[in-house]
């Protein structure tokens, strides 16, 4: 058996520190979480509304909130993303492909709370104006703004995928009279589906797990929500609002399950993606 | 320069740099329709590049800058394949080319045939066969691919890859047929019949052929002209 080096050996070291490190979270989320799955409270905790003052602690509203919201949001991301990366691999002057991924990387850099914040200012009065009632905070309004938050991570990925298809194949298509629409539609995208596929899918869990434009911009309301023009909490923003007015009541304990259920929708998201893509093409 | 009446492909004070490297210097030279003609030299003195130069494909490698015209015989007049009425995907059409390293596309080899005819707009599938079948039977790989057309193409052989790479350049019946070294990863017998094809071919094409081989250009070329130092020299 071949000894490994140090620098092996470290990251070995660090690979199994992450890995005890993620277990442990959820080690320690069901620990503080137990009062109330004890309680035989699980069922309702899932499916049931949020009502601490008499006694239910049911997140529901806040998971239709959150995978509506997500799903809205990645929606509205794939054509954009999928449009910029067009344009910088092909369509756009070669001049300006180079700014226009400066301007990408840029995005992806700037704080989630000044997406928000430029948000509040600029598309709720807007979206108040629209729906002719309420307050203009909507999980719709989130999600136009997490949309353009997700859409940096999605670029990068799909730009990566499109720019690793081989040179000849591109040369081959344009020297049988391939448009640049013709390579992109028959050639670049067929070759690219894994590294668009995993570009989605990150971009679904970084909808997911986002907490500020869910807090500042969706209304907050731990209610139902009957549309993606009501109000609602995300899962995330209801973890940060509870823990920041509570720390020992089951209000605080109830928390914990609405981890899990976010640490076991963020691994199912990887397992499918592990599953789905070809072993070359996962992240 | 005079030109002829079986002139197909005309440059006029043409230069043509490659990076750094000016390749090409006010070269004004006439290639014949339905004859082959070679292109041959020393390594390294931008035989390839120059074939792009007729179907501007140097345009998607990053050559240039070109100076002077290129021009292309088509239905009796000379035509500028600069001119903002002929489209670059439309002189590729009725260019085509074969590259030194086969290229199929990733997809079946029915696809790879099918291919340049969905860009031209042929989608007629009775067509595409029949176009399909012929091409193969020209470049001699029909009988060993006839049961496999829906494998992947990347799987053939290297010899078998640059055969249906011509034939998917044939499917279109181009009018001028630029050939970057086709034969050099061929057996000898693969090679005899290509240069078959080709002496065939030129009956309704024109023919632009880089190759190495002299005993190859010797056998099957109608004019031969020598790329040196930012020149090309007629040879014969």
């Amino acid at each position: 058996m071949s000894r490994l080096s140090p620098a092996e050996r470290a990251l070995q070291l660090t690979t199994v520190c992450c890995g005890l490190l993620v277990a442990a979270m959820l080690a320690l989320m069901l620990v503080l979480a137990w009062p109330l799955l004890h309680s035989g409270q699980l069922l309702s905790l899932i499916g049931g509304d949020w009502q601490p003052a008499a006694g239910r602690y049911g997140i529901a509203p806040m998971l239709v909130a959150s995978l509506l919201l997500a799903m809205v949001a990645v929606l509205l991301a794939v054509p954009l993303s999928l449009g910029t990366a067009f344009a910088a691999v092909a369509l756009a002057p070669p001049l300006l492909r180079s700014p226009l991924m400066l301007g990408v990387r840029l995005m992806s850099g700037i704080p989630t709370v000044i997406y928000g914040f430029a948000a509040v200012f600029a598309l709720v009065p807007l979206m108040r104006q629209w729906i002719g009632s309420g307050s203009g905070f909507t999980l719709l309004t989130a999600a136009l703004v997490l949309a353009v938050l997700i859409a940096p991570t999605m670029i990068v990925f799909f730009v990566g995928g499109l720019r690793a298809v081989p040179q000849s194949y591109s040369l081959a298509a344009d020297a049988l009279g391939c448009r640049p629409v013709d390579k992109l539609l028959y050639l670049l995208l067929p070759q690219a589906a894994p590294a668009i596929a995993a570009g989605i899918v990150m971009g679904l869990g970084r909808a997911l797990g986002d907490t500020m434009i869910g807090l500042m911009l969706a209304g907050n309301s731990a209610i139902m929500p009957e549309s993606m023009l009501s109000t609602g909490r995300t899962l995330t923003s209801h973890i940060a609002l509870v823990i920041a007015a509570d720390f020992s009541s089951m209000e605080f304990k109830s928390i914990f399950a609405c981890g899990i259920v976010l640490y076991l929708l963020t691994a199912a998201l990887v397992a499918i993606l592990r599953r789905a893509l070809p072993a070359t093409a996962r992240p | 320069m005079t030109t002829t009446m079986n002139g197909k492909i005309r440059t006029e004070s043409l230069s043509f740099s490659y990076g750094e490297r000016l390749l090409l210097e006010d070269i004004s030279v006439e290639f014949a329709d339905q004859a082959i003609t070679a292109i041959t030299g020393p390594s390294g003195t931008g035989k390839s590049t120059l074939l792009t130069v007729f179907n501007r494909l140097w345009e998607e490698i990053g050559g240039g800058p070109l100076h002077g015209q290129v021009l292309l015989r088509l239905e009796g007049r000379w035509q500028d394949i600069h001119a903002p009425e002929m489209p670059v995907s439309t002189l590729r059409r009725r260019v085509g080319m074969v590259f030194q390293t086969p290229n199929p596309l990733p997809m079946s080899l029915a696809a790879n045939l099918a291919f340049p005819l969905k860009l031209a707009g042929i989608d007629d599938k009775e067509e595409i066969a029949a176009r399909s079948r012929e091409a193969l039977r020209r470049v001699h790989l029909l009988a060993e691919v006839e049961d496999r057309l829906v494998s992947d193409a990347r799987l053939l052989s290297g010899g078998q890859q640059q055969r249906l790479c011509l034939a998917r350049a044939l499917m279109l019946r181009p009018e001028v047929l630029l050939l970057d070294e086709p034969t050099s990863s061929l057996d000898p017998k693969a090679c005899a019949g290509i240069e078959e094809l080709l002496l065939e071919l030129k009956e309704s094409c024109a023919i632009v052929l880089v190759s190495h081989y002299q005993d190859q250009i010797s056998r099957i070329a109608d004019q031969v002209y020598l790329l040196g130092e930012r020149t090309l020299l007629r040879q014969r």
